[in-house]
């Protein structure tokens, strides 16, 4: 939890930090990505094991820690693993509740931060335009992120699943309380039109519909004309008694020539009789009804946990496809080389036989020689490149490295090696909902 | 040559299902791009039939009908197009399969007797069978908005919840859809009318036109129909009797339609078939 607060990279400057990481020799490409309970280093690194050092040290020291305090707190993922574990991150997979949609945002701004800083090169571009892809998948595709999470949010889902767009409705909100105005809030974020706040003291109304912003506050008298004029109510008074009795509501129904209404009951006691949910066009929700429906919103999500993993690890293949098919690059720049070399000798060994012809002609010898030279490696370039099946691709180039003797070392130091190192201390308390208000006011 | 488009019909139905149910976008646009093929060689039957008789096929009960599921093909697409919603899909699709059954088993032959010529005719039978095709999406909306209503009333949101539009929605969609077929009903009924008195002043008559009145079994229903429409309308603008008691009456009152469309057309000699 501590250090979880320490390591956020955002307070310090994300821009500093990519830059100061990229200064060091063996990083390559960096991106960091820093939320409320997540800090990860993404980096594409000359070698695995230096590069985890260097990333680590980097992260110990731009935030005034030391390696040993760090240390027990990292988690480390490297190649195909780091892009899996992005990927999960996109997808909404890694969350606290999963498949919230904040993430995805997140992970966006983490890249164009990099891009920005121009830290992010082609291995890094490609590794998170894959894993919006993912994300986007899993979110078209399953219903991970579908159904509220929050009592706030499901009120929000119910009302617009009853009247459609928000805009232009009015919104009473009984009782001055936190929880009221917190879903009076959403609702206007939502587009509600008008929010009116009803209590026992105005003064005390008066102050709430000054801190929702844009709404206004009603004596206890107005009640009645409030409610016809209402189409969502959210009641939450500390009342021991209901006070919308079914008579009351239904007296109401009339003069509102019986346009729907939507009332959210989060009190305890109730406030609102049960019985006032019978009136045909009344839906009466109360807090454990809101309770429920997110129980069943997260099982339900839980249930599609499977069905995202299997698209992540699609594009999982897909990535590392592209990924391998980089692989044969040194290979064939160290074959390019070798050619090349090969026809540089040949004509120093020929120099003295050649010496008789003009500068001209030997200028156009030179010529054709490179040109039969390119001629020869189009094809087998060509057919290298478009091998995408990793296998394949690290048979051939080992064979192209045999044959023609290559350099080993060129090869390694081409390598794309992505490795990545997060810490992530996973908080213990606090949780995170879909929206950014609720999760400040839930810490 | 009605078979075609059924095939391409029951296709698309299979799609739109699978669509309300996995909800995976490429499998929705896939509906919608079988629906068009359904309705474009659709259109060439009709065209072809229209070319071969002279006019538009709506003389006999079964070309009636498959010029009806055109209609109503081309009104749901039309929905479809407008509000980017393709849940209704999923259950005017069942409707536009089963009565396309009728023309793609029974042909029917277009012989249009010599006093159905003219201009009044056509226009009665046309703008019926398109009040007749919105009705028909009035109905598939009006149910649609009782399943959600009950999942919501009931505090149980499951399956219908998560894939149709809001409530207010198909109630906005179907008031809209009643008042077209309204509108349709009436122009059909009053040209109707007035053709029926020409026909009758023009002597040596059939005798079908004498025996039109309102003991007429389609007439009557269309009747019926028209009181019900109107009592809907009239209902949910004055009465504030919007939700789910207009989503019931279209549904009864699109029962009444069907009703004079298949069963009255088939089984009673005695209505004004020609």
């Amino acid at each position: 939890m501590e250090v979880r607060e320490r390591l956020d990279f955002q307070a310090r400057g994300i821009d500093a930090a990519l830059r100061t990481l990229t200064s060091r020799a063996s990083v390559r490409e960096a991106v960091v990505l820093s939320t409320c309970n997540r800090a990860e280093v993404y980096a594409v690194c000359e070698t695995t094991e230096g590069g985890s050092q260097e990333i680590v040290s980097f992260v110990a020291r731009f935030h005034e820690l030391d390696v040993s305090e760090v240390l027990p707190h990292v988690y480390e993922r490297t190649d195909l693993d780091a892009a899996r574990h992005l990927f999960r991150v996109a997808a909404g997979l890694d969350s606290l509740v999963v498949g919230e949609p904040q993430i995805l945002g997140q992970v966006k701004g983490a890249h164009a931060a990099g891009n920005s800083a121009q830290t992010v090169g082609p291995v890094l571009n490609r590794l998170f335009h894959s894993s919006f892809g993912a994300g986007k998948r899993v979110r078209s595709e399953t219903a991970l992120g579908a159904g509220a999470v929050s009592v706030s949010f499901a009120a929000v889902s119910l009302a617009r699943k009853i009247f459609g767009d928000l805009t232009g409705r009015t919104v009473l909100v009984v009782g001055a309380g936190e929880m009221g105005k917190l879903t009076a809030q959403h609702m206007r974020s939502q587009g509600a039109h008008r929010v009116t706040i009803v209590s026992r003291t105005l003064a005390r109304a008066a102050r709430t519909a000054q801190a929702i912003g844009g709404a206004s506050a009603a004596p206890w008298d107005a009640l009645d004309s409030a409610l016809s004029a209402s189409d969502i109510v959210i009641t939450a008074t500390g009342a021991a008694a209901p006070i919308l009795t079914k008579a009351r509501i239904e007296a109401t129904m009339r003069s509102r020539r019986n346009r729907p209404l939507f009332i959210i009951d989060i009190a305890m006691p109730r406030d609102v009789e049960p019985a006032a949910g019978e009136i045909e066009q009344v839906f009466l929700y109360n807090i454990d009804d809101l309770r429920a429906t997110i129980a069943e919103n997260l099982a339900r999500r839980t249930s599609e946990i499977a069905r995202a993993e299997t698209i992540v690890s699609e594009e999982i293949d897909k990535f590392g496809g592209w990924l391998r098919s980089r692989g044969v690059i040194p290979t064939v720049v160290a074959l390019r080389q070798r050619f090349e070399s090969i026809r540089r000798s040949e004509l120093q060994r020929l120099d003295f036989k050649l010496s008789g012809l003009s500068p001209d002609a030997r200028a156009r010898l030179d010529e054709i020689t490179r040109l039969l030279v390119e001629k020869l490696l189009l094809t087998p370039t060509e057919q290298l490149k478009a091998l995408t099946d990793g296998d394949a691709a690290g048979a051939h180039a080992e064979v192209l490295t045999r044959l023609f003797a290559l350099q080993a070392n060129s090869a390694v130091s081409e390598g794309a090696g992505v490795a990545e190192d997060a810490v992530t201390p996973r908080p213990t308390a606090g949780r995170v909902e879909p929206f950014p208000s609720a999760a400040r006011s839930s810490r | 040559m009605n078979a075609v488009p059924l095939a391409l019909y029951a296709v698309a139905l299979v799609a739109y299902l699978w669509h309300f149910v996995r909800r995976q976008p490429a499998v929705g646009r896939t509906a919608t791009t079988m629906l068009v093929a359904g309705v474009l060689a659709h259109t060439f039957v009709v065209g072809m039939q229209t070319m071969d008789a002279g006019h538009v096929p709506v003389i006999d009960a079964s070309s009636a009908i498959s010029t009806f599921v055109w209609l109503l093909a081309l009104s749901y697409l039309y929905l479809e197009m407008t509000t980017d919603e393709r849940a209704m899909g999923a259950f005017i699709l069942p409707l536009l399969v089963a009565l396309q059954c009728i023309p793609a088993i029974d042909p029917g032959i277009e012989d249009r007797a010599e006093m159905l010529r003219g201009p009044l005719f056509g226009i009665h039978v046309s703008s019926l069978l398109f009040a007749y095709a919105s009705f028909a999406l009035a109905c598939v909306i009006g149910v649609t908005y009782v399943l959600l209503f009950k999942e919501i009333k009931a505090k149980h949101l499951g399956f219908f919840y998560s894939r149709l539009p809001s409530l207010q929605v198909l109630d906005t969609m179907n008031q809209r859809a009643i008042a077209f077929g309204w509108v349709f009903l009436t122009i059909g009924m009053v040209v109707g009318a007035i053709w029926a008195n020409q026909a009758r002043g023009d002597s040596a008559v059939d005798p079908r036109v004498q025996a039109m009145s309102l003991q007429d079994p389609k007439i009557a229903v269309a009747l019926v129909c028209w009181a019900v429409y109107s009592f809907e309308a009239f209902a949910a603008r004055r009465l504030g009797w919007g939700g789910r008691r207009t989503a019931y009456l279209s549904a009864v009152g699109f029962a009444i339609v069907l009703l004079n469309l298949v069963p009255i057309s088939y089984l009673l000699p005695n209505s004004h078939n020609f």
